[in-house]
């Protein structure tokens, strides 16, 4: 089964998760490779979960990635790369994980109570070899808005080499998808730094 | 959808709509639906530029019916929708099937949506095409989806019947490359004569022979039907698999690989290529069918081999393993997980070879996952009415029933219950008028029917028009935000045009006319006001109807960032003993502070609405600048 490079994407609604697929689709195709990229946002804009399943292949696959063969795990969100992790991942699946925490009206109710984020990340390393825990906060806060953290994402994925796509294509990829405008191009240089210094850790 | 290259990166939906418009299609009717919506938005894009209509109808039934309309003059029509639409079309197909839809040529894209990831039901639209005798193409690529609706496009002129092209939810919303080729634009000219006898009367049956006669013809076409393949024919089990499943049934095969799996995609469902098939199962042992949803293909399959005699054919004895005997699961959506179970089971090969190993932290890391329910926007006014049925529901001793519809206000059965029921577009008041006329069998709750806008146009105007006539005792609250805001904003007929060659229609005008007891609206951003107004006339007798003024605000224009900013007085807030705005009212800008045992508004989630300052019990929550 192992013909693929599958990426999967995971996320809360709003957070820019199926751009930052698109991104990295288009990237794959400016590397000769024929992605296919499956979306699940029926409830993106609720407050749901939002997964985005990439797989980069020679040919046509089908768009949901099979339990276990995940790549590369990206949550935009603790709980959320969590989820995906437990079940896409395996031992030697990659995950960048962002530390920012999305709040879930069950925990805003008080039914239930959003988990340290220290103990996420412990959860992450004991199911998968390479963690890459990211805060993106100190830098959004810096470039004045959330929007960005898909593109800093994207520079981090960049940064750490953890997708199989040159630089050049990630950010070719992203001006014709969501365009380079200052705080783009800040969050993504930004995020290849972080990349990058995680990567030397 | 621009031709400067000719490999692009498409959703099924789009490659449908680039299929339409490489096949000439000059008219497209359609209403939105999750999966279906982005086919017709595609289209809408380019309408100007390539000189075709398209149209949201105010239905699905009206939208076939505009298509058809145009077919039979010699346009080629496209009618997208969802699988729950082709219910509400059904009663017109199984006539227009009859009746023929002419020299233009009709294409009906069907897209279901297994496990029913955005509808009420998970239905496999495909019974459709067999209780109407309908052709039926089933993609398996957004290349294919691409690809296939020329080839619909073809048949349906052809033979002059209506060709269905199903998708599902994986399909139309997973993209892929697909080779386009140019949109050769001739202009599209209407015929002045539309064809003779576009009836089925007086002699239905004999259209009914004809129909079948066609539908042989086409089956025979079928036959050599390049889309349905078998690269290998030398293995003793087969997987029959159409559509998207195709690709989780040759993921599978190859990840088990022992023995030698051949997999065959059908993509010509109905009717299925018999002598195809038959050549497929020479030489098998075992069969296993891998489809989304129903045992389709598996029934046509199983009856096919019921009868060899019929088609001069010998076949060994072969095990056939599907959703019938419980090889495959009879509901849900599949994925290749599901493939490799089924194979396993039937290969008899130890699962646990396949899984990947249990680690040890699973199950802690599991604990760590928090649930994460659906919710109203922050300052969407469908909460602030929920509200308000929640707070007369207390001071109501009698009870209350609510009977929903579908729309972003659906989310009212996870909020507290607030909705009791739903079905169908429409069925809210439908159900309300029966249940409004019970007092005469001693029922006494308050009945409340609840529908959006879009809904009202699409399927409530009959069961109000019956309410009215029958004096059906009922609330009926209509929450009008002027547009489609679950399937991302498309017109209806009461939303402003602006320069758009439409007319407005009136909900109010449609509403006086029908004549209720009582008709008043309400701002519904005014939650007391909405709380007030519904609790006083849920109390009267009759028919009332209440219009609630509602704001998308995802599509509110506004620019709210100018509001004055909503905050909470820490000092006010009564703490862990109240959490009431964050526990029951439960805007998503709102959260509590651990630390300091207070609520707080998440600022860049605000949208400034100040809503949840009347839900304060304390006057904790305040505007800036005011007093």
């Amino acid at each position: 089964m192992k013909t693929s490079f599958n990426i999967l994407i995971a996320g809360v609604g709003g957070q820019g998760n199926l751009v930052c697929g698109r991104v990295l689709a288009e990237a794959a195709i400016l590397e000769d490779r024929r992605p296919v990229l499956g979306d699940t946002f029926g409830a993106s804009r609720r407050g749901g979960s939002v997964l985005t399943h990439l797989r980069v292949a020679d040919e046509d696959m089908g768009p949901l990635i099979p339990k276990g063969h995940a790549d590369l795990v990206v949550g935009m969100e603790p709980v959320e790369g969590l989820r995906s992790t437990l079940n896409y991942a395996s031992p030697g699946t990659k995950v960048v994980v962002s530390t920012m925490p999305v709040y879930s009206p069950a925990t805003r109710s008080g039914q239930y109570q959003y988990p340290e984020v220290s103990r996420i990340t412990s959860a992450l390393r004991d199911l998968c070899e390479v963690v890459y825990a990211v805060d993106p906060k100190p830098t959004l806060d810096r470039i004045g808005t959330y929007k960005v953290l898909n593109v800093f994402i994207l520079g981090v994925l960049s940064g750490s080499g953890v997708v199989p796509f040159s630089r050049e294509a990630i950010q070719s990829s992203i001006e014709k998808t969501v365009g380079l405008e200052t705080s783009n191009q800040l969050a993504f240089t930004s995020g290849i730094e972080e990349g990058m210094r995680l990567r030397s850790l | 959808m621009n031709d400067e290259d000719s490999y692009l990166l498409m959703s099924g939906n789009e490659a449908i709509a680039r299929g339409a418009l490489e096949a000439g299609v000059g008219f497209c009717a359609s209403y939105p639906g999750t999966p279906s919506t982005e086919i017709a938005t595609e289209l809408q894009k380019v309408a100007e530029e390539y000189g075709i209509y398209v149209e949201w109808s105010v239905n699905e039934k009206v939208a076939l019916e505009a298509a058809a309309g145009a077919s039979w003059a010699g346009i080629p029509a496209l009618c997208p929708m969802k699988s729950l639409g082709l219910n509400v079309a059904s009663d017109f197909l199984l006539n227009l099937n009859l009746s023929g839809s002419g020299p233009g040529g009709l294409v009906i894209v069907v897209c279901d949506d297994p496990r029913g990831h955005s509808s009420s039901n998970e239905q496999d639209s495909r019974f459709y095409a067999k209780a109407s005798y309908l052709p039926l193409l089933e993609p398996s690529s957004s290349q294919e989806a691409k690809d296939l609706i020329g080839v619909a496009f073809d048949i349906s002129q052809k033979q002059q019947i209506p060709v269905f092209v199903r998708s599902t939810t994986r399909l139309s919303h997973s993209s892929s490359i697909v080779e386009v080729s140019p949109i050769d634009r001739k202009p599209t000219t209407a015929r002045q004569e539309i064809p003779d006898g576009l009836y089925n009367v007086p002699n239905p049956h004999l259209r009914h022979k004809e129909l079948n006669e066609t539908k042989s013809k086409v089956h025979s076409d079928f036959e050599d039907l390049s889309f349905n393949s078998l690269e290998s024919t030398k293995a003793s089990f087969l997987i029959l698999a159409s559509g998207v499943a195709f690709r989780y049934a040759k993921e599978a095969a190859q990840a088990i690989d022992s023995p030698h799996i051949d997999v065959a995609k059908l993509t010509s469902t109905h009717p299925i290529p018999q002598k195809t098939i038959l050549k497929w199962l020479q030489g098998r042992k075992r069969v296993l069918f891998i489809e989304e949803v129903d045992p389709f293909i598996e029934e046509q399959v199983l009856s096919l081999y019921a009868e060899l005699e019929v088609y001069e054919t010998e076949l060994g004895r072969i095990e056939f393993y599907g959703k019938q005997n419980g090889f495959v699961p009879a509901y849900g959506e599949l994925n290749t997980d599901i493939v490799l179970g089924a194979l396993a089971k039937i290969l008899r090969i130890d699962r646990d070879k396949l899984k990947v190993a249990e680690e040890k932290g699973i199950n802690l890391a599991r604990e760590l996952l928090i649930p994460r329910p659906l919710t109203f926007c922050a300052g969407c006014t469908h909460r602030n009415i929920y509200w308000a049925i929640r707070k007369i529901r207390k001071r109501l001793k009698e009870g209350l029933v609510v009977a929903g519809d579908i729309g972003c206000y659906s989310l009212g059965v996870f909020y507290d219950g607030s909705m009791n029921t739903m079905q169908a577009m429409g069925s809210g008041i439908g159900t309300a008028t029966g249940l409004g006329q019970l007092h005469r069998f001693g029922f006494e709750k308050k009945v409340i029917a609840v529908a959006g806008d879009s809904t009202f146009f699409h399927a409530c105007i009959p069961a109000l028009i019956n309410a009215r006539h029958k004096n059906a005792n009922i609330t009926f609250l209509i929450l009008d935000n002027a547009t489609t805001a679950m399937t991302g904003f498309q017109l209806h007929p009461g939303t402003d045009p602006g320069e758009k060659d439409l007319t407005q229609v009136s909900i109010e005008r449609i509403v006086n006319a029908i004549g209720p007891d009582l008709f008043e609206a309400v701002d519904a951003t005014d939650i007391d006001a909405t709380t007030d107004t519904l609790h006083r006339i849920v109390q009267m007798k009759g028919l009332k109807v209440l219009l609630c003024k509602s704001i998308c605000r995802l599509e509110e224009k506004k620019d709210r960032a100018k509001e004055p900013r909503v905050f909470i007085a820490s000092e006010a807030c009564h703490g862990e003993k109240c959490r009431i705005c964050v526990s029951e009212f439960a805007c998503p800008a709102l959260e509590w502070d651990q630390s300091k045992g207070v609520a707080r508004i998440i600022k860049h989630a605000c949208i400034r609405c100040g809503t949840c300052i009347a839900v304060c019990p304390h006057a904790a929550i305040q505007k800036e600048g005011l007093d």
